[in-house]
């Protein structure tokens, strides 16, 4: 039997128990579902971009494009003076502010000659929304120039963000469940799962059979990433199928960050289950480890929604990396290197949690 | 013949507590030998040292041809063990631990004769947290032989049973014994080691203190002119109690 074969299985013969623990799959599986479900049907009106326009070029061209920006139903729109509007972007009353020039035109431009630039000023107190809005703002002007110039759009992607046009209250909320159940997988199901087998004895007969650590961790690892994989398609497919959500990213690029962010919360349940002596002490534990978050990482609210006290913080907690990536990717079609940041973020909080792991997790008493 | 199990010196310590304090013994093979004493003994401790579970802090032991100190991962796949108060991973059948345990062993084992062999045949579907203590006990034997161990260590496998199960359990060992098995057992009840044991060491404060066959220390203590001071009883209470419920071993 080889090494491989051993470890797979295991992770066999994990997952039939696991499909046979009716909490667990309760927690894991039933719980998020029904989060997701009863969010998503309560459904808190739809997500907008709050758009300031400033045109000083007054012309048939620049309200023929304000009149495009008006049609995008996910922009409320509103025009002003470059000033007024920047200081509405200041106070956070807008989300994004576009400067039309005094040049502006809609027409062909020669080869080499100037065009028209467009001004983006961005609220940096909403990221989220501002990011949304660029996306949109890029493929609007794509979609533009492409009239004016009789081409055929070289990539054709960014346009679908237009068509979806409206973004549902859903549409953000589907990648902050899924991020939530990565969470709660990765800890809980870890920290539960070892430390009653630490304290019930089951880890020591286990050792005393000449299975090697590394491949019985393996195994372990293995069960939990496929469980968690399994439960995000799952929530992703109510989410496309049930409510007609429209992941406008690549969904493998969400599906890589998701399994980051597995092996991510994965490493702080072991490093808890380390930490642990007794079952009694896992509840309260993982509710320190993983409530915060649950409130502060964006799961069911945007940003704006957290205390601006405690945002610094808010900011670098790993579920914030994760709820951000994933939702960029999903509602804005960023590509993995746009969401870089927050991977970094991820992969650092991750080698913290190895770390701890490493220090504090043991399968056998000395 | 050479013996199965040679332990020479064997000393551990736990911070300020020395718990086994230099212990030499040999075991041979094909015998069932007990080590009997108190709790705090050392017996646990001395034990686990052998199944390559604790590093001694000092002397040597050779477990079924294997340096225990040197490589106490290698000793695991030779022996078969039933530790104290452990417990087997939640959710699964008889059957399915049987397969479980004999992956860990990389070894593919026909579960039902397993099972078969410690009169669990149809229990094969049964959840091991359903079983009775007699049960579990039993099934815990089964997967301690998956991989035919040369050496079985047995750790306190009747406490807390009733008395047939207790008596089930000696003919199983004994039916152990009789295929060329050998077993350490370690135990609290000394009519238990009286009956199942070649040879037995007992321990106190982590010395070994005596290591004879029980025969061998009951002949030595009453040469030294030991008299019971009241005549023993032709019947004892349990005598009374297996009299009236009988040797059937109870489903519960």
């Amino acid at each position: 039997m080889t090494a491989v074969g051993q470890v797979l299985r295991l992770t066999l013969m994990l997952l039939r128990a696991y499909s046979r623990d009716f909490s667990a799959l309760f927690f894991g599986f039933a719980f998020p579902l029904m989060f997701m479900l009863i969010f998503g049907a309560l459904n808190f009106g739809t997500f907008r971009v709050s758009l300031g326009v400033a045109d000083e070029a007054r012309n048939p061209d620049s309200a023929r494009f304000i009149e495009a920006l008006r049609g995008v139903s996910s922009f409320q729109v509103s025009t002003g003076s470059s000033l007024e509007l920047q200081a509405l972007l200041e106070k956070g009353d807008r989300d994004l502010v576009v400067l039309i020039p005094q040049d502006f035109r809609i027409a062909p431009a020669p080869a080499g000659a100037r065009v028209p630039a467009i001004t983006v000023v961005e609220s940096r107190g909403a990221a989220q929304e501002a990011s949304i809005g660029k996306a949109v703002l890029a493929s609007l002007i794509d979609q533009l120039s492409f009239a004016v110039t009789n081409t055929q759009p070289v990539v054709t992607i960014q346009s679908k963000v237009v068509s979806a046009a409206q973004l549902r209250y859903v549409d953000f909320l589907t990648p902050g469940i899924i991020g939530m159940t990565i969470m709660q997988i990765g800890i809980s199901s870890v920290a539960f799962g070892f430390v009653s087998d630490k304290q019930r004895g089951v880890l020591r007969r286990i050792m005393a059979t000449p299975i090697s650590r590394r491949r019985f961790l393996a195994a372990n690892v293995l069960q939990r990433v496929l469980l968690a994989m399994l439960q995000v398609m799952i929530l992703l497919a109510v989410g496309v199928f049930v409510f007609g959500v429209q992941v406008v990213g690549s969904v493998a690029a969400l599906l890589a960050v998701a399994a980051l962010g597995c092996v991510t919360f994965l490493c702080m349940g072991f490093a808890l289950a380390g930490w642990c002596t007794t079952e009694n002490q896992v509840p309260p534990l993982t509710q320190i480890l993983t409530l915060p978050q649950l409130f502060l990482s964006s799961v069911f609210f945007a940003r704006d929604a957290v205390p601006a006290v405690v945002r610094p913080i808010a900011d670098v907690l790993p579920l914030t990396f994760l709820n951000h990536a994933m939702r960029e990717i999903s509602t804005g079609g960023a590509t993995l290197a746009q969401v870089g940041g927050d991977l970094v973020g991820l992969s650092l909080w991750t080698i913290v949690g190895f770390a701890a792991a490493v220090k504090l997790f043991r399968l056998e008493s000395s | 013949m050479t013996p199965i199990i040679t332990v020479a010196d064997l000393t551990k310590r736990y911070g300020e507590i020395d718990a086994v304090r230099g212990v030499s013994f040999e075991v041979e093979e094909g015998e069932v030998f007990g080590l009997l004493g108190p709790n705090g003994a050392g017996k646990t401790t001395t034990v686990e040292i052998l199944e390559g579970l604790r590093a001694p802090t000092g002397g040597r032991a050779t477990v079924a041809g294997v340096d225990v100190v040197a490589h106490p991962q290698a000793v695991k796949a030779r022996i078969g063990v039933q530790l104290q108060a452990s417990a087997f991973p939640g959710h699964y059948q008889a059957r399915e631990l049987i397969d479980l345990f004999a992956l860990f062993y990389e070894r593919k084992v026909d579960a039902p004769a397993l099972l078969r062999a410690v009169g669990l045949e149809d229990r094969a579907g049964q959840r091991a947290e359903k079983m009775s203590g007699g049960q579990r006990q039993r099934l815990s034997i089964a997967v301690a032989m998956v991989n035919e161990p040369r050496v079985l260590f047995l750790d306190e496998p009747t406490t807390g049973l009733d008395p047939q199960a207790r008596r089930n359990l000696w003919d199983l060992i004994r039916d152990i014994r009789s295929r060329g098995t050998t077993v350490m057992l370690t135990t609290h009840y000394l009519d238990e080691a009286e009956l199942l044991c070649d040879r037995v060491a007992i321990m106190d404060g982590g010395r070994i203190i005596a290591l004879d066959s029980p025969k061998g220390l009951i002949e030595g203590l009453l040469a030294k002119g030991f008299t019971k001071p009241v005549l023993q009883q032709q019947a004892n209470l349990e005598d009374v109690f297996l009299n009236l419920t009988g040797h059937e071993l109870r489903e519960e």
